[in-house]
């Protein structure tokens, strides 16, 4: 190349850049190398849907694109903050005579915590503040713990939410009269039975409505398979008199003819087959890592001919080239190669839907419970459940020698039957009561365990890591502290 | 409960929005519209205290009140209410704030936090029945603000603050001074 061309050349390969970014940030394409830094995880699955998150239109200020960014992150995560009586709720903060607070750390901002794409300073919880965050509010004058709370003298702020004692959102199971409440429970309940499991695998189909073998209306070709056959007929879909046209054929309405489910049979049916049945499932299965990439709020893509109108250049560019421009289509299912923590490389082609999990033939949810997820997740948490009392427990009851709800599997703890009375389902949400782990306890551990032992338990990383074989070296002590300011007269230790 | 709260909440948001915007639109002055939001507020607090607490947990003892009414099945605290009431304004509309604080708030976070509010909630004590007007800079703008005297109405008031734990003063009688309501209007 020509001396002379170089300079021609770095100005053209300029322009062409300068035109690609503007094109990607305004009209439509892929925007994956524009990334300012890694997502955190869970967000990763919807990162290529940026206007989930950076809703302000472009070129907007810096104030206004911070207001949509944060109205993103409630919208899709204010109900789960509800849900947990939020401590420190945004309005709490809002009324101006807390402005002394904002320009320490302002909690009327997702945000002020919470950074996307900052992984080096990202902690558990895709927190980005430094770990004695509390000190911004709670270290001077009325507001001061040490003073207030004199077992509080000597601890740092770095262990207020890193000892079992505090979080900042949820604190329903920390705080200090439900410590003084389940203070002195015994480690392990009389009668240590998950209730709402026990109500789940207790729970009879109608006998009524049976269905047989011999009951299955299907193509001739489907019904040589002996195999299917019977797993359907072995299924809960058959005890409860769900026949092969409710999946493969839905569009042949209810009480079809054979001739009308044939004329409709569909071999492989997706998803919105089950999420038609199942819809408490199919709602919380898209809050969760699983299925979040169909969650309702993740933004669709950008249309570039909407795009181009927006900014007074649907006249100028052509309709192919418009298209060219087209966001790709997301991805509606998270494949397990793409999760961030340990998985089974056999496992890494799998996409998740209700498949994956659920044997669509053998509706077998106690294979659903432990196999499937066994199947996938291969952290040392998970290889250890089958060595531990847990899944001794579990096996017991799957054998019949224990009663229902005494056995624990996966889900039991990260899946629980939520609902009232007779009508509960399965919280497809599997971070739901995860993260922080104390979440755990009022809908799960409480059932079984006392208090203070899951306090402690759930402290101990390396217990956690053993799949809670052994007993707890971590002590708790806020339900101490608890129990002495309530003899005392005086408050100690709060949520 | 939820709902109760919630209805006495609207109603004194959309009587509250109602005087802002009359105040704009036909030149109230501040003080009055802190005057009447404060009468609204007033009678609200102090129906939910005698009808619903006092009554159902004093008088007739069938239920309790208490900090945490979800998990002990009781009524919301006065003191909640008004709290609930005043943040579901602040999602809202940013027209007006308001807050029930005191210089012996059982809740520290509920005690003075400005020196308008120190001053504000000192006077309503040292003056019975009279309010105290000022006006403050907060977060880069400022504020009309108005303290009203916040009294213990009935029993109920007076022995649940006694006998709190963490109630810096126990010697609170019936039609006492307990704290103060502070009005902010942004002075836009």
């Amino acid at each position: 190349m020509s001396p002379k061309v170089v300079p021609w050349a770095v100005v053209a390969a300029t322009l062409l850049g300068a035109v690609w970014f503007a094109a990607a940030m305004t009209v439509g394409g892929d925007r994956s190398a524009l990334l300012i830094g890694e997502t955190t995880d869970a967000h990763h699955q919807i990162e290529i849907a940026c206007e989930t998150c950076h809703a302000a239109p472009a070129f907007a200020s810096a104030a206004r694109a911070e207001k949509a960014l944060n109205r993103g992150c409630r919208r899709c995560h204010d109900k789960e903050l509800k849900a947990a009586d939020d401590s420190h709720p945004r309005k709490k903060f809002r009324n101006p005579r807390m402005a002394a607070y904002w320009e320490k750390l302002d909690a009327r901002l997702c945000t002020s915590c919470h950074v996307e794409h900052r992984p080096e300073i990202t902690r558990v919880g895709a927190v980005t503040v430094a770990m004695d965050f509390c000190v911004a509010c709670h270290s001077e004058g009325d507001q001061d713990v040490r003073a207030d709370r004199p077992s509080h003298a000597g601890l740092g702020f770095e262990t207020c939410a890193s000892a079992g004692c505090h979080n900042y959102h949820d604190n329903r199971a920390l705080y200090e009269k439900f410590l003084v409440r389940h203070a002195g429970e015994p480690w392990l309940a009389a009668v240590p039975v998950h209730e709402a499991s026990a109500r789940q695998r207790s729970r009879k189909p109608p006998s009524r409505a049976a269905l047989a073998r011999s009951d299955a209306i299907a193509p001739e070709a489907a019904l040589a398979d002996p195999a299917w056959l019977d797993r359907w007929a072995g299924s809960g879909h058959a005890a409860a008199g769900v026949n092969c046209g409710a999946c493969h054929a839905p569009k042949s309405g209810k009480n079809a003819t054979r001739e009308k489910i044939l004329a409709r049979w569909v071999d492989a049916p997706g998803t919105a087959v089950c999420e038609d049945c199942h819809r408490p499932q199919a709602r919380t299965f898209v809050l969760g890592r699983h299925g979040m990439r169909r969650h309702p709020r993740v933004a669709k893509p950008r249309n570039p001919l909407r795009q181009l109108r927006r900014i007074g250049l649907s006249q100028v560019v052509p309709d192919e080239v418009a298209s060219w421009l087209a966001d790709a289509a997301p991805p509606t299912t998270m494949t397990v190669a793409e999760a961030r923590i340990p998985m089974r490389p056999d496992a890494a082609h799998r996409a998740l839907d209700c498949g994956t999990c659920h044997t669509p033939h053998a509706v077998d949810t106690a294979r659903a419970a432990v196999e499937a997820c066994a199947s996938c997740h291969d952290d040392s948490h998970t290889r250890a459940y089958f060595d531990s009392p847990h899944y001794a427990l579990w096996r017991a009851e799957l054998a019949g020698e224990a009663s229902p709800g005494t056995g624990v599997s996966c889900a039991t703890c990260h899946m629980p039957g939520t609902g009232r009375r007779n009508r509960i389902a399965t919280d497809h949400n599997q971070n739901d009561n995860l993260r922080p782990n104390e979440k755990m306890i009022r809908p799960v551990c409480l059932d079984c365990h006392g208090l203070g032992f899951s306090l402690n338990a759930l402290a101990d990383a390396a217990l956690v890591g053993r799949n809670f074989k052994g007993t707890p070296a971590v002590r708790v002590e806020s339900i101490d502290w608890a129990k002495k300011r309530a003899a005392t007269g005086k408050r100690e230790t709060g949520g | 409960m939820k709902r109760t709260s919630l209805t006495i909440a609207a109603l004194a948001f959309g009587v509250g929005s109602a005087l802002a915007a009359s105040a704009a639109a036909e030149g109230i002055s501040f003080r009055k519209v802190a005057d009447m939001l404060y009468q609204v507020m007033s009678a609200d607090r102090e129906v939910y205290t005698r009808m619903v607490v006092q009554r159902l947990t004093v008088d007739n003892k069938v239920v309790t009140a208490s900090e945490h009414f979800e998990d002990d099945t009781a009524l919301p605290l006065p003191a909640q209410m008004f709290r609930f009431g005043a943040e579901r304004v602040m999602d809202e509309t940013e027209d007006f704030s308001y807050a029930l604080l005191s210089l012996n708030p059982i809740n520290k976070k509920n005690g003075p936090g400005t020196d308008l509010e120190r001053k504000g909630l000192q006077f309503v004590v040292d003056n019975p029945g009279e309010n105290f007007y000022g006006e403050e800079e907060l977060g880069g703008e400022r504020y009309f603000a108005a303290v009203y005297p916040d009294y213990a109405v009935v029993e109920a008031c007076a022995s649940c603050h006694n006998g709190h734990k963490d109630s810096p003063r126990r010697d609170i009688e019936v039609g006492d001074v307990m704290g103060g309501v502070v009005i902010r209007i942004p002075i836009k």
